[in-house]
């Protein structure tokens, strides 16, 4: 908490930001008191795994001593429940609630601050971009964040997913400030609430170490890898069994981390796994979702290996595939992607497709809701109306993805190649 | 391998401009044969496919003619799109003699020979084949093996895999996947292909000494265009490689001026379309007569015995009615309760209270539900009397005959639906809240909760009889808020029973008397859309479609000689209908405009003519932002470009200014630029979110300031873009390519605001797009001051203020509002207008005025500011 204040000191100029983001914020929260709830019933921003809703569900439960996980609604993480047990009840008293989301999201913004500031992006300890000079402070990268419409209408929808990308973005900076042991327990905490940020521990691991590197006396990478998967495993256990002590039984796991992998609640979502198990044959489905996961897994190493000088851009791009491919993505996972791609704006005149990507997931963002009015409440379209939006906002948001990649490789190949630069290439 | 990046329209048309004779010619043959194959007075494929059994000495021309004879349009088109790519190669290799020796010679007949005994002695089947696809499998495989020779294998994993293979892959797939192809007929193809790729058929190629004498002797390289010589196969493949590629981020259109030029037509030639589509809907072709479409509505199949006795008691409840007439709502309220108690049926009343423009709208609901003798109370059926309809008319008959047909119903056994029976103490606020109050999505405190409740609404019926008198004809009125429609299906049952059982007339949208020709459909159509873009409650039902329930208001006009009986009936016909329903209204459109009362297009049909008008402002914003990408005035960077062809193009199409620049430096292409983002984003970020401060003002204000504050605002918002573009061109100096930017970003949003617009209310994006194209030929006009205020004076009278002014001017004193007036002064239709606006905002959750505000009004602030600077 003491590191806090002194980074809130330290960034003096971000206070003013903070406010105006929190009075912002509040202010929608109190202006349009139909608001919140409004956002919370959106699937695109609220997932069966992150829904405020269901948290309210799990949270009575809780209260009366029953499992929270009896009645197939709730499936998040058990800590949870003591967390908004301690808060006045959302209903009565929303505004305690309110406060808490405003906070997460300002210490989202203030990790990301920092992770700006440090300067990976342009500049790691294997790779120096040539134009690195162009990049944006802290500041921008923090505020574009704040003042995202995704970012806000997630922090007034409340869902739970707000934890995860505060924990992610917190042990990313605190990886770039070398706390490899903070960092791997925030980590373990993202993945404590929502399972796939575990994906994202090699990226973590090589970023920690190229941030702690000491020429003078190198340490190994393997011995650091294993060093963070014991820390990982230990604060992963630790948090398993006080969830055990917690509810009494294991079930919160196949309530939890179950739901995603077998993806038995197909409420429709903003991303392409629903509707694919809802047309499927029961035979095929555990094929089917053993292929989807190991598709959505193979990216780690892959970009690992191949963006090994740029770890942040591997966290990133990750992020930007998770948010895409992973089983419940929302707009919260699109909001945090977005949120790191600033600090890559050395790359940004490198991107072919800017232009057709934003039309593409500002129509995305229009459209969605729109087809979805139109198939549950007019009753005049269907399914198939949504899911077709949600396919053009996944190309949308895979074409940054991919823009993104291309960018950063092309950025690394003009330092090998210094005499094309400014030239135009094709893929073969 | 080529893909989508690469792909560029210069490069392709130079590379269809180059093709060289003999694939032309075949190109040509093929299509030619095609149009002769339309005609059906001479069976061309009979006459040349190459049919096995028919093979005689005679008919041999078939072995020549079938590979240009194709089955279909997609058939031909199919294999003209695999061939010329492989016949161009071909050619270009071996020259234009050789491939037409070849191609009329061996390469057809030995394959076809083949084919005809394997066919006839082997298999003894007849099969008959066309088309050129034959040759394509040819051509591939002696590809494939000259692939081979220099790169003998590709792995799949550790299989290693001879490339030779691919034709015969590529010919399982498309036998697996394109029905009736012959595979045989492909294969045959394909071992000619082989022979030949491995030299064995070298023997039949005509010698080239012959050749090069015909060529020398007739002089053909001279006389013949796109002829390549027996001597070009010399020069290697390819003749001279193609140096650099074009751009692959250009988007199509960023490298040529021709097509940088070409937007703005694209866009006035999608308005015009579009315009001319909507004026195309009333004619016979385009528009369909409805039907019905749900077998089990059975409209007009049954006999309505409401009669008789029954006519006495409606005198009754009218007597008693009109004894209300000056009474309180309460009071009022009390007695109808008492008549439903009366009858056997559960009542229920309802409290509302609503706040718009500083007026307060009370009063108290009273409904009575009619238990169904066999249902289980699922399912309920709705029938409204209004105590006041939307006009504020005393409905007296409206209501004594509902009463009296509710009484009637009750005696019968066969309901398998509930039926309710609402009466609201008006046509506007009070169905409302009751049927928010019945789906739970009340605000409770402005409404109270329902006592009683039946099942799910399939549908709802309003009868609107002010009227004293005997009437000639029912007008049905299907307008929702919003502009969502009821099913069709129900409109066409209540016009089927009306004209079909009953003998009454039924029209729509005020068109009383119809005459089914051009003028009176497109009258009816567009009254329709304008109903539907405004989107606000024009009777009763309108509160029930948002909820998906089915509704019409009925209302008796004309002077005729139906009674209040037949219009029972009427009700009681579409009633029977209604409960035969197994599930709810589903078969039928949702999206139509009906242009007569049996005469409607579909959403099909009429959506492109708004999706064309929304993408006319897409297709400008896209071609400004990669306009904005190249600064074709000081190129900076050189690189080489291909051929004569491609800079020969580039200097047709440029304008005087640039042509000198090109003649300094004709090698030079347009270089990319950086965009500045900063200003455009934020002025029509800022412009957009500027909307919101009217639309508050105008939902918020009393009744009485409206008007005037309307006038202020509309003044305002004329001087705006003056002050806002002095304003920036002072302090900011926009360049060119940020007011480039500017109109790029705001077109983008409103074409995206309109087409997401379009699939929700089709007539408001329509009209909103139509009174914005302008917007889309927005431009700075710095050299031209003229230009610039004409322009924008013309924008001044399209500005959404002023187009309001003018309409209210407009219906005041003209017959828009069903050929009477509005009967008040421009001032007051202002008004009226405004608090409608306002109303329904805050009472029907209409989202017009927000539409207004915030999606037309940013867009006509920031195209103005652009064409003031």
């Amino acid at each position: 908490m003491t590191k806090d204040k002194m980074s809130f000191q330290a960034t003096a100029g971000t206070a003013g930001l903070f406010a105006v983001a929190a009075a912002l914020r509040l202010l929608l929260f109190t202006a349009f008191p139909g608001l919140p709830s409004l956002l919370t019933g959106r699937v695109e921003i609220s997932t069966p795994v992150t829904s405020f809703k269901r948290l309210q569900e799990g949270l009575f439960l809780y209260n009366h001593n029953v499992s929270p996980y009896d009645g197939g609604v709730y499936h998040q993480a058990p800590l949870l429940l003591p967390l908004f047990s301690l808060l006045p009840d959302p209903s009565t008293y929303p505004i305690f609630t309110y406060i808490l989301y405003t906070l997460v999201d300002l210490l989202s913004a203030n990790a990301l601050y920092k992770i700006a500031e440090s300067g990976e992006g342009g500049a790691s300890r294997l790779y120096s971009s040539p134009r690195k000079e162009k990049r944006w402070s802290g500041y921008v990268v923090a505020t574009l964040f704040l003042f995202n419409p995704f970012t806000i209408a997630t922090c007034i929808g409340r869902p739970t997913s707000v934890f995860t990308t505060c924990a992610i973005l917190h042990a990313v900076a605190k990886a770039l400030s070398g706390n490899i042991f903070t960092s791997m327990l925030c980590l373990s905490f993202a993945t404590y609430l929502s399972m796939y940020p575990l994906l994202l521990l090699p990226p973590m691991v090589t970023l920690a170490y190229d941030r702690t590197y000491n020429s003078k006396a190198p340490k190994s990478l393997a011995q650091l890898a294993v060093m963070c998967t014991l820390a990982v495993s230990a604060s992963l256990a630790l948090l398993f069994i006080s969830s055990y002590a917690l509810t009494g039984s294991w079930e919160f796991m196949s309530s939890t981390y179950g739901i995603q992998l077998t993806l038995t609640d197909l409420t429709p979502n903003a991303g392409l796994w629903w509707y694919f198990f809802t047309e499927m044959f029961d035979s095929f489905r555990s094929f089917f979702l053993g292929v989807f996961w190991l598709h959505l897994s193979s990216y780690t190493p892959a970009l690992t290996i191949r963006l090994r000088q740029q770890p942040l851009a591997v966290i990133t791009l990750l992020l930007g595939i998770f948010a895409i491919f992973k089983p419940y993505p929302s707009i919260a996972d699109t909001s945090l992607f977005l949120s790191l791609v600033p600090c890559f704006r050395h790359v940004f005149p490198l991107l072919r497709y800017s232009f057709v990507t934003a039309s593409v997931v500002l129509y995305g963002t229009f459209l969605g809701p729109a087809f979805y009015h139109l198939w549950i409440y007019a009753g005049s379209g269907n399914a198939n109306f949504f899911y077709a939006i949600t396919l053009v906002w996944s190309l949308g948001l895979s074409l940054l993805v991919s823009d993104l990649a291309f960018a950063v490789l092309r950025d690394e190949w003009e330092v090998e190649r210094p005499e094309m630069r400014g030239k135009e290439i094709r893929q073969i | 391998m080529p893909n989508v990046q690469s792909f560029s329209t210069l490069r392709a048309r130079s590379y269809v401009f180059r093709l060289p004779l003999f694939t032309r010619l075949m190109v040509l043959a093929i299509v030619v044969l095609w149009l002769v194959g339309i005609q059906s007075a001479w069976d061309l494929r009979k006459w040349g496919a190459l049919i096995p059994n028919e093979m005689n000495f005679f008919t041999a021309y078939r072995m020549n003619t079938f590979p240009l004879i194709h089955l279909n349009l997609l058939h031909a088109l199919l294999n003209l799109l695999a061939l010329t790519p492989l016949l161009e190669r071909f050619e270009s290799e071996y020259g234009t003699l050789t491939s037409a020796a070849m191609f009329f010679g061996p390469l057809t007949t030995i394959p076809a020979v083949v084919y005809v005994i394997l066919e006839r002695v082997i298999f003894r089947v007849n099969t008959p084949v066309m088309g050129a696809s034959m040759w394509v499998f040819l051509l591939l495989s002696v590809e494939a093996m000259r692939t081979y020779k220099i790169n003998p294998y590709f792995v799949i994993g550790t299989v290693q895999v001879p490339t030779w293979t691919t034709p015969l892959v590529m010919a399982f797939v498309t036998a697996a996947l394109i029905p009736s192809t012959s595979f045989l007929g492909h294969l045959c193809g394909i071992g000619t292909g082989y022979l030949f790729g491995l030299g064995y058929l070298k023997f039949i190629a005509p010698p080239e000494k012959i050749l090069r004498w015909i060529e020398g002797k007739l002089n053909l390289l001279r006389r013949l265009p796109h002829y390549v010589s027996v001597d070009q196969k010399t020069y290697g493949r390819f003749g001279v490689l193609p140096s650099s590629s074009s751009s692959a981020s250009a988007l199509f259109v960023g490298r040529s001026p021709k097509l940088q030029k070409a937007p703005p037509y694209i866009s006035l030639l999608l308005i015009v379309v579009g315009v001319a589509w909507l004026f195309m809907l009333p004619l016979n072709d385009y528009s369909r007569r409805t039907y019905i479409s749900e077998n089990a509505l059975l409209p007009g199949q049954v006999h309505t015995y409401f009669g008789g006795s029954d006519q006495n008691v409606l005198r009754a409840y009218r007597h008693e009615v009109g004894a209300l007439e000056n009474k309180t709502n309460t009071e009022i309220n009390d007695k109808l309760e008492h008549m439903f108690r009366s009858m056997g049926l559960k009542v229920g009343r309802q409290n509302y209270t609503y706040t718009t423009s500083g007026n307060t709208v009370a009063g108290e609901n009273v409904y009575a539900i009619l238990q169904a003798p066999r249902g289980d109370a699922t399912e309920a059926i709705v029938l409204i009397a209004a105590w006041r309809n939307v006009k504020g008319e005393f409905n007296r008959n409206g209501l004594a005959v509902a009463l009296a047909l509710t009484r009637y119903f009750k005696r019968w056994s066969l309901w398998s639906k509930d039926i309710i029976l609402v009466v609201p103490p008006d046509s506007r606020a009070g169905t409302q809240a009751w049927v928010d109050a019945y789906h739970d999505s009340h605000d409770s405190r402005r409404v109270a909760d329902l006592p009683i409740k039946s099942g799910a609404l399939q549908g709802a019926l309003a009868l609107d009889y002010p009227q004293e008198e005997r009437f000639e004809g029912v007008h049905i009125v299907y307008d929702g808020v919003n502009g969502q429609l009821p099913n069709l299906d129900l409109i066409n049952s209540v016009t089927n029973i009306a004209g079909g059982q009953m003998g009454m007339g039924a029209s729509i949208q005020h068109l009383f008397h119809h005459s089914d020709q051009y003028r009176d459909r497109l009258a009816c159509m567009l009254r329709g859309m304008v109903n539907q873009g405004l989107g606000h409650a024009v009777g009763p039902h309108s509160s029930f479609i948002p909820y998906h329930v089915d509704a019409v208001t009925i209302q008796p006009v004309g002077q005729g000689w139906h009674d209040e009986m037949g219009l029972g009936r009427l009700v009681e016909g579409t009633f029977r209908s209604l409960n035969n329903l197994l599930e709810h209204l589903h078969q039928s459109f949702f999206f139509y405009l009906l242009m007569q009362k049996e005469r409607f297009v579909s959403i099909g049909t009429y959506l492109p003519s708004a999706m064309l008008i929304a993408a006319n402002f897409t297709i400008t914003a896209i071609a400004l932002w990669v306009k904005t990408g190249y600064a074709p005035e000081k190129p900076a960077d050189t690189t080489t470009k291909d051929g004569k062809e491609d800079a020969k193009e580039k200097k047709e199409g440029i304008d005087a200014k640039t042509k000198v620049e090109q003649k300094k430096k004709p090698e030079e292409t347009p270089v990319t630029v950086e965009r500045e983002l900063y200003l455009p984003l934020s002025l029509v970020t800022g412009c957009q979110f500027l909307g919101f401060v009217p639309l508050f003002v105008f939902n918020h204000a009393p009744a009485s300031l409206l008007a005037p504050l309307f006038v202020v605002v509309t003044l305002l918002s004329l001087a705006l873009p003056h002050a806002l573009s002095f304003f920036l061109v002072t302090t900011y100096k926009p360049t060119h390519q940020q007011y480039q930017l500017i109109t790029s970003f705001f077109l983008l949003l409103l074409g995206m605001f309109l087409s997401t617009l379009a699939t929700l209310n089709f007539s408001l994006a329509f009209l909103v797009g139509l009174l914005a194209t302008p917007l889309t030929f927005v431009r700075p006009f710095p050299q031209l001051p003229a230009a610039r205020y004409a322009y924008s004076a013309l924008l001044g009278l399209l500005n959404p203020g002023v187009v309001v002014l003018g309409a209210a001017a407009v219906a005041t004193t003209s017959l828009l509002n069903g050929g009477s007036g509005l009967g008040v002064g421009p001032w007051e239709a202002v008004q009226k207008v405004l608090e409608e606006g306002a109303f329904g905002w805050s009472v029907w959750g209409m989202y017009t005025p927000l539409i207004f505000w915030c999606v037309w009004f940013p867009a006509w602030l920031v195209g103005s500011v652009v064409v003031l600077g």
